[in-house]
Order: structure tokens, then C-alpha cells, then sequence
């Protein structure tokens, strides 16, 4: 017996199934790596050629005749861009807070009515997020131009704010709405229990509670209406042109200042310092919580 | 926290809603069927027009146009943007605040500005060619104007849209699954293709919808790449609306809502709660 079991050849991984896979993996593993950085930069190529043509001294978008830092200095001198970075910020700033404010309120309503009616109106509230901007845009015009016989001078910031107050307030209540139903069911209940009413509660306990939500919901808020298009191409009148409205127009035109680029990379440039400086203070107030 | 008090506050809500979202669809609906000169309704007549003119073959183009490049846009991206997703998320570098600025920090220069900023670099003559020329290299090429280049352009500003919902869904995967499958046996590959891939398929779908539907409708970008070579649907919209044919772009705007209401039907069945989606 014990001779015949001598005679076993020696099992190895292979005989198991098992395969040798370490260099396919690692070549697959080289090959994802090289993929995302392509991926990246390919992102980053049109934001880098702004900022490139932003220092070019020449007008002309084909060539670059030297280092010139006269376009940020030029930035306000070109009216008409001057007034569409106006309106665009103005626009933005308004319909974002009003978008919060009134966002936070309905989540709040939205949070306290029953199950079904919940639902429906959560479906409603997707339709902005979900549906294409043109017809959004579209759809908005229609509504406003059934109006004018009653107010002959309406398109201009005013359907331009409450546009964009229609298609930023459902990403308020969207990012608002989980932070609610995370809360202690009855922080509420406590809070009334120590008399104070309904709407002071709210304002006293729940939202410190939901802050992180509504701070998220206004950030997303802000970037729609900021960088929208379509729906304001649609919804504004008398002149009254946001940036990206204005582009557009230029460069149908084919006369994009360069003023522009400078105008964006600055953007770019101070929402990446503000980036850093946000990381910066919040590791150094970790690393003071710790000592 | 459920005060009845504050239920009032939800009405308006569906009152806002009700007006601005639901009832355009049936005046969009209602301009469909008759001819009308811009919304006036002095002098309406019932036609079907509209409906002609969707037979026209300009349309038919625009809407096969408009198909194939929503389509090949999102299965690139869906492509493209696991691979990241799925990189980043194995890699060390686990910082899902650093993944979401580094994603998202693009998108806050001016859409039609990066567009046109590419579309310089798809030019024979462009800014880095003449750097180059003066190195003595001669390199451009020029694609600005066919239909590569608006792909290109529609894939590269919609990949975020598809790279954070599929980064999301991986992320709420627990790392015990993966161990546990790999201890019963199974291989790397098996254990990703049977594990990993179908936890993921949420963001997936939410992901390709968020690239379906804006490539779909779209103007901007194939307008400005495709030098007016490439006629999208949204640009017939665009230019039907520019004309005051309210009722053909109306029609128009009605048949893609009835692809979003179909992409709304599969968000709901997938994703219930909508996570992936913000």
C-alpha cells in the first residue's frame, strides 16, 4: 500500500484550474491606467487651450505671437461681455438662492405628506431633471408667451429667473430630501414638547439637522444655472444675454474676443485655489481635533 | 418631524409643477394638430402639417443623425467610462472628493466655450500646430466639420455623466463580496463578471441615460463641431422654433419627450431612490 501512494505524481495549482493569470493582469491593469489618464487629459485638453489662447497676444485663434496678460486687464472693456458676465452672475445668484430657500420649504412639505402623494410628486419633481433642455425650454417659452397679452414686456431676467428657479429647485429638493429622512424621527417632537412652535423648530433644529444636504443641493443648484444654454436661450428677451447665450452668438459670428478665455481660465483658476484652500483647512482642523 | 403644519408647504410645490411641467406637453400636444402663426390663436386652423413634414426626408435624417449619435455616444462612454470608473475605484487612491473635483472641475468653464476651444484644435491652422510649425514639425490635421469630430466632442463632455454614476454604484460595494467569491473559488475575471458587474449594472443605466438623453436632443455641440455639416434633431427644433413654425418643433418636442418618458420609466425601475442619479 504505502509503495503504490509513493507512486501519486505530485499534484500541482494547475491540475486544480488554477491558471497563471499575474501578467495578463498586470498588462490589463498597464492598459486601464494608460486608458484614464488619456480619459483625463482629453478632459482637461479644451479647459488647457483656454487658458492658452488667454495668454496669446494675437487675435487670431491660430497662432501664437507671444505672452500677454492684456486680455485679463481687458476683460470689462468689451461691453457687451461685461453686461452678459453680469446678468449670467446676477441670474445665477438670485434663482440659486431662492431655488434653496423655497427647495429646503417644499422638501420639508414634501417629507411630511403621505406615502402616495409622496411619489407623485417626486415623479413631477424629475421631470426638469430628467427631461432635454430644449424641450424644457421650449415648454417654458409656451407657458410664458400665453402671458404676454397680459404682460407685453415679460421675456427678459424675470422668465430668465424664474427659468432657471424651475429646472435648479428639484436638484434642491432631491439633495435635501435623504438628509430629512435621516433625522431623528423625533427631534421634532422633542423640540415641540419644550413649546416652541412648528415653524421655529424648524428653523432652530431641523435645518442645522439637513445643512450638508441644503449646502450640496445650492452648489448643484449654482452650477446648472450657471453654465445653462438652452433653456435660457429660449426664455430671455430684450437684450438680455447671459455668457453663454453671448458665446454662442459670437461664434456664429466668428468674433470671440479673447477676453473671454481670460475670463474663464480665471474662473477655473480661483475655483481650484478655493479647492485647495477648502482641503487645506479641513485636514489642518482634522489634525487639531487629533492632538 | 411629520408635523401636519407643514404639509401646506408642499402645495404650491404641485400647483409650480403642475403648470410649468405637465401643461406645456398639452399645448405642445394641441399645436401639433393645427397651423397657427407663432402662438397666436387668431388664426388657427386644424391641420396635420406637421405630421407631413416629419415624412420630409431632411427629418428622417435628422432623426436617424440623431439616434446614431446618442447611441454611439453612450456605448462609448459606457466603454470608456467603466474602464475609469473601475480603475479609479481599485486603485489606492480612494479620495472620492479628489475623483468628483477632478471630474467635475471641467465642467464649470463654459460648456460652448470648451466646445469651441476644441473645435480650434480640429482645424488644419490652430495654436498648437503653429508652435509646432515654428519648431519645424508640420502636424495638423483637420476634422472639424465631419462627423468624428462632433463624436469626439459628445463623448468627451458627456463621459463625466457616466464615469460618477458607475463610480457611485462600485463604491457601495462591499469589499466582503469580492473576498467572499474569491474564497469560494472563484477567478479574478468570474468573480468581477459574476459579482462585481452585476451590483454595478445600476449605475450603468443611469449613467448611459444621462448620456442618452442630452446627445439625443442636443444642438450646440454638433453645431459648432459639425460646422452645420450635421443636422441633429435639436437643431431642426432649433430652427423650426427660429422660423415661428411653432407646430412642427412643438411635434418634434413631443416625440422626444416620449423618449424621456421611457428613460423615466427604466430610472424608476432601476433605481428606485434615484442614489445613482445626484
Amino acid at each position: 500500500m504505502m509503495k503504490e501512494t509513493k507512486n501519486y505524481p505530485k499534484a500541482n495549482l494547475q491540475d486544480y484550474g488554477y491558471k497563471d493569470r499575474t501578467r495578463v493582469n498586470k498588462y490589463f491593469k498597464r492598459f486601464s491606467i494608460g486608458l484614464s489618464v488619456v480619459v483625463v487629459l482629453m478632459m482637461y485638453l479644451s479647459v488647457v487651450t483656454i487658458a492658452f489662447q488667454s495668454v496669446n497676444s494675437s487675435t487670431d485663434i491660430s497662432s501664437f505671437e507671444g505672452f500677454t496678460l492684456k486680455w485679463y486687464f481687458n476683460m470689462f472693456s468689451n461691453r457687451s461681455l461685461k453686461n452678459a458676465i453680469v446678468n449670467t452672475i446676477t441670474v445665477s445668484v438670485i434663482a440659486t438662492l431662492l431655488a434653496t430657500v423655497l427647495g429646503t420649504l417644499v422638501a420639508v412639505g414634501i417629507n411630511a405628506i403621505e406615502k402616495k402623494k409622496r411619489q407623485h410628486i417626486m415623479i413631477l419633481n424629475n421631470i426638469p431633471v430628467l427631461n432635454a433642455d430644449i424641450v424644457t425650454g421650449i415648454s417654458l417659452m409656451l407657458i410664458f408667451s400665453m402671458l404676454l397679452p397680459l404682460f407685453p414686456y415679460l421675456f427678459g431676467p424675470a422668465t430668465l429667473i424664474l427659468a432657471h428657479l424651475f429646472f435648479t429647485m428639484p436638484y434642491v429638493v432631491l439633495s435635501v430630501l435623504p438628509k430629512l429622512r435621516e433625522t431623528d424621527k423625533f427631534l421634532m417632537d422633542a423640540a415641540l414638547d419644550l413649546g416652541i412652535r412648528p415653524y421655529r423648530a424648524l428653523y432652530k433644529v431641523i435645518v442645522p439637522a439637513i445643512k450638508a444636504g441644503i449646502f450640496s443641493g445650492m452648489l448643484l443648484a449654482f452650477t446648472m444655472s450657471i453654465d445653462d444654454f438652452v433653456i435660457s436661450y429660449y426664455n430671455t428677451g430684450n437684450g438680455f444675454d447671459n455668457l453663454s447665450i453671448w458665446i454662442y452668438g459670437s461664434i456664429g459670428r466668428r468674433s470671440l474676443t479673447p477676453s473671454v478665455y481670460a475670463f474663464s481660465t480665471m474662473v477655473t483658476l480661483f475655483t481650484v485655489l478655493s479647492l485647495i484652500g477648502y482641503q487645506y483647512l479641513k485636514t489642518r482642523r482634522v489634525k487639531n481635533e487629533k492632538h | 418631524m411629520n408635523n401636519k403644519a407643514f404639509r401646506l408647504l408642499a402645495k404650491p410645490y404641485f400647483v409650480w409643477l403642475y403648470v410649468l411641467a405637465l401643461v406645456p406637453v398639452f399645448v405642445m400636444l394641441f399645436l401639433s394638430f393645427v397651423k397657427s402663426e407663432g402662438i397666436s390663436f387668431d388664426e388657427m386652423t386644424v391641420s396635420l402639417e406637421s405630421f407631413l413634414l416629419i415624412k420630409e426626408r431632411s427629418t428622417l435624417v435628422a432623426f436617424r443623425n440623431s439616434l446614431l449619435f446618442a447611441l454611439s455616444t453612450t456605448v462609448i462612454s459606457m466603454v470608456i467610462g467603466y474602464f475609469v470608473a473601475y480603475r479609479v475605484f481599485k486603485s489606492k487612491f480612494n479620495n472620492k472628493f479628489l475623483v468628483l473635483t477632478i471630474l467635475i472641475l471641467p465642467m464649470w468653464s463654459n460648456l460652448l466655450l470648451r466646445t469651441e476651444a476644441l473645435g480650434n484644435i480640429m482645424e488644419y491652422n490652430n495654436i498648437y500646430t503653429d508652435l509646432l510649425s515654428k519648431a519645424g514639425i508640420n502636424a495638423g490635421i483637420s476634422i472639424r466639420g465631419t462627423s468624428l469630430a462632433v463624436l469626439i466632442g459628445l463623448v468627451f463632455t458627456y463621459l463625466p455623466f457616466m464615469i460618477l454614476p458607475i463610480y457611485t454604484a462600485l463604491e457601495k460595494i462591499s469589499v466582503r463580496l469580492e473576498e467572499a467569491s474569491l474564497d469560494l473559488g472563484l477567478t479574478e475575471f468570474q468573480t468581477f463578471w459574476k459579482v462585481t458587474f452585476p451590483l454595478s449594472l445600476k449605475g450603468l443605466i443611469s449613467g448611459s441615460i444621462m448620456v442618452f438623453l442630452p446627445t439625443l436632443s442636443g444642438f450646440a455641440i454638433p453645431q459648432i463641431l459639425g460646422k452645420g455639416n450635421i443636422i441633429l434633431i435639436g437643431n431642426v427644433i432649433e430652427e423650426s422654433f427660429k422660423n415661428m413654425n411653432y407646430n412642427f418643433g412643438s411635434l418634434l418636442a413631443v416625440i422626444i419627450l416620449f423618449f424621456i418618458i421611457g428613460a423615466l420609466l427604466i430610472i424608476n425601475k432601476v433605481d428606485k431612490d434615484g442614489e445613482t442619479l445626484l
